[in-house]
């Protein structure tokens, strides 16, 4: 019984620390420009993620080594420290993002002065981190983003044209080239870097052991897939509301408004509740991803378990990266914009990521028995190619479109 | 070194002009297709006022972000110098700007009058109308 509710709460944590600012901004702005049409794009990207993560959690279970570890031994100093660059880089504009999105969330529902919520939310993260063990963490934003399920109810409660959403998980190319860029934006939402930093090593503070694979299995493929549906939902619902009348999504509150014409105020505060708990949640995860990298690279003592008398220089570095994503957020960029930044430049370092994982896991000489099977050595190998394609087209297709401008 | 220094100059030059033309009728329709965006969103922020279904923080912090992106939108289309067979539309499009910022600024004044709400929900969709009615005549096309 306490093992199913081990794996229950694993499942929730996956899936209400699946959506981020990145995967809200995305899928919200092409339910809006294109209707239904990109929603074989969300199950792309959570097959993708659900695949990698497995990986790396199966990794980080058998050997006890974490995704940068396993960089640094299979790239060698040179590669893995331009690894280790360009995915800190990315990582603070993540954590930007996020603790912007938390800001615009608590001003939308306190309505005080933005820069004054960027420095609470930052105090805020502080202190929860301070305060909850790793497990709780997880738990408490997990269990709160399930607030998102509010969008579930909504495409349920509009009522689209089901046979419609049905065609849009059937893969449609155009040759215009801002579906193009949504199609990139979309997917490497899914497949942030710092999702598969965290998880690996979130799976070596836990002390997860071979014992721990099958929970693994089930929290990288059922809690993805149900966070993939609530990402899903987004499209849908903003499919439903938005584009027939052309609005377009560039402010993140926009977002919680199909959940306020579908349930009046609850619906509303409950929409910015899940969103406030998602970017929370992601807040921490990709701080912590970025200290993690830095740490594992150089061989520091690093992990929340150890607390920052054990492992000083990893909280230091903890503090820091949240110190310099409150500057970004203070400069007075729009932190919808450096979501869209953030995510189409992690597309690039995608690969710097994504190739170690699959060559480690697939080496029987490492991994034993545990190595990729068939199936996972097949789907990895694909996905490989489909990032790279991916991480080649990104930052052209940024620039044609003017950051999704048009 | 003198034709390094005039290279720089005239490219320093190019680059700070070359911003400066006149406004085209694709931009213009641009700018108008986002004021047309803007006026459907403040119309479902409206009735959400008007039916008290909404938070008032909510749609102060809503209503003063869409209207200064409707007054940033005026003043950029003010300050362009537009081509002369889209004048009189270049016109129509800041004054259509200046009634979305009012809306909004309405909303922000009353965030939780139902009257105000339904009122201004009103007016946006009419807004909206004559926002769509001016890409129908720069494009040829219906909105």
């Amino acid at each position: 019984m306490k093992s199913v509710l081990k794996i229950a709460l694993g499942i929730i944590a996956a899936l209400g620390g699946f959506l981020d600012i990145g995967d809200i901004v995305f899928t919200t702005q092409a339910g809006a420009l294109y209707r239904y049409d990109l929603l074989w794009a969300v199950v792309l990207g959570t097959v993708g993620i659900a695949v990698y993560a497995e990986m790396c959690g199966r990794v980080a279970a058998v050997t006890g080594r974490p995704v940068f570890d396993v960089i640094r031994m299979r790239m060698g100093f040179g590669l893995g420290l331009v690894s280790l660059l360009a995915s800190t880089f990315v990582n603070v504009l993540t954590v930007a993002a996020e603790l912007g999105g938390l800001a615009i969330i608590l001003q939308l529902l306190f309505d005080a002065e933005f820069s004054l919520f960027v420095v609470l939310a930052a105090i805020g993260l502080v202190v929860v981190v301070a305060l909850l063990p790793f497990g709780g963490i997880e738990r408490v934003f997990g269990c709160c983003g399930l607030m998102m399920l509010v969008f579930l109810a909504t495409a349920i409660h509009q009522g689209p044209d089901w046979g419609e959403v049905a065609h849009g998980f059937v893969p449609s190319f155009s040759d215009s080239k801002l579906y193009l860029y949504f199609v990139v934006g979309v997917f490497a939402a899914a497949l942030m870097p710092y999702e598969v930093h965290f998880y690996s090593s979130g799976a070596v503070e836990e002390g997860w052991d071979e014992s721990n694979l099958r929970e693994n299995r089930l929290n990288a493929t059922v809690g993805y897939a149900l966070g993939g549906i609530l990402a899903c939902t987004l499209i849908v619902v903003s499919g439903y509301l938005f584009h027939p009348i052309g609005v377009d999504p560039t402010d993140l509150g926009t977002a919680a408004l199909p959940a306020q014409g579908a349930f009046g105020e609850t619906g509303l505060l409950l929409a910015l509740g899940g969103i406030m708990f998602c970017v929370g949640g992601a807040a921490i995860d990709s701080s912590f991803a970025a200290s993690y990298n830095l740490a594992q690279f150089l061989g520091w003592e690093w992990g929340r378990y150890r607390g920052p008398r054990k492992a000083p220089r990893f909280t230091a570095s903890w503090l820091l990266f949240l110190f310099l994503a409150m500057l970004i957020v203070l400069s007075g960029i729009n932190p919808v914009e450096i979501t869209e930044y953030s995510v189409v430049l992690a597309v690039v370092a995608l690969p710097l990521t994504y190739f170690p994982i699959l060559m480690i896991a697939g080496d029987r000489s490492f991994m034993g028995k545990h190595a990729n099977g068939k199936i996972s050595k097949a789907l990895g190998w694909i996905y490989f190619a489909v990032i790279i394609i991916l991480s080649i087209t990104a930052i052209p297709l940024l620039l044609m479109t003017n950051g999704g401008g048009g | 070194m003198r034709k390094i220094a005039a290279l720089a100059v005239v490219t320093f030059a190019f680059a700070f002009t070359s911003g400066c033309g006149d406004l085209s009728r694709d931009e213009l329709n641009r700018g108008v297709e986002s004021l047309s965006a803007l006026a459907a969103q403040g119309e479902l922020i409206a009735n959400g006022v008007a039916r008290d279904a909404t938070k008032s923080t909510y749609t102060r912090v809503m209503a003063k972000t869409l209207g200064g992106e409707a007054e940033h939108e005026a003043e950029k289309l003010a300050d362009a110098e537009p081509s002369p067979e889209v004048r009189r539309e270049r016109n129509a499009a800041v004054q259509v700007a200046g009634e979305l910022a009012d809306l909004f600024s309405e909303l922000q004044t009353f965030p939780g009058d139902e009257h105000h709400g339904a009122l201004v929900e009103k007016h946006m969709g009419e807004v909206k109308g004559q926002a769509d009615a001016l890409v129908e005549s720069l494009t040829g096309e219906e909105a």
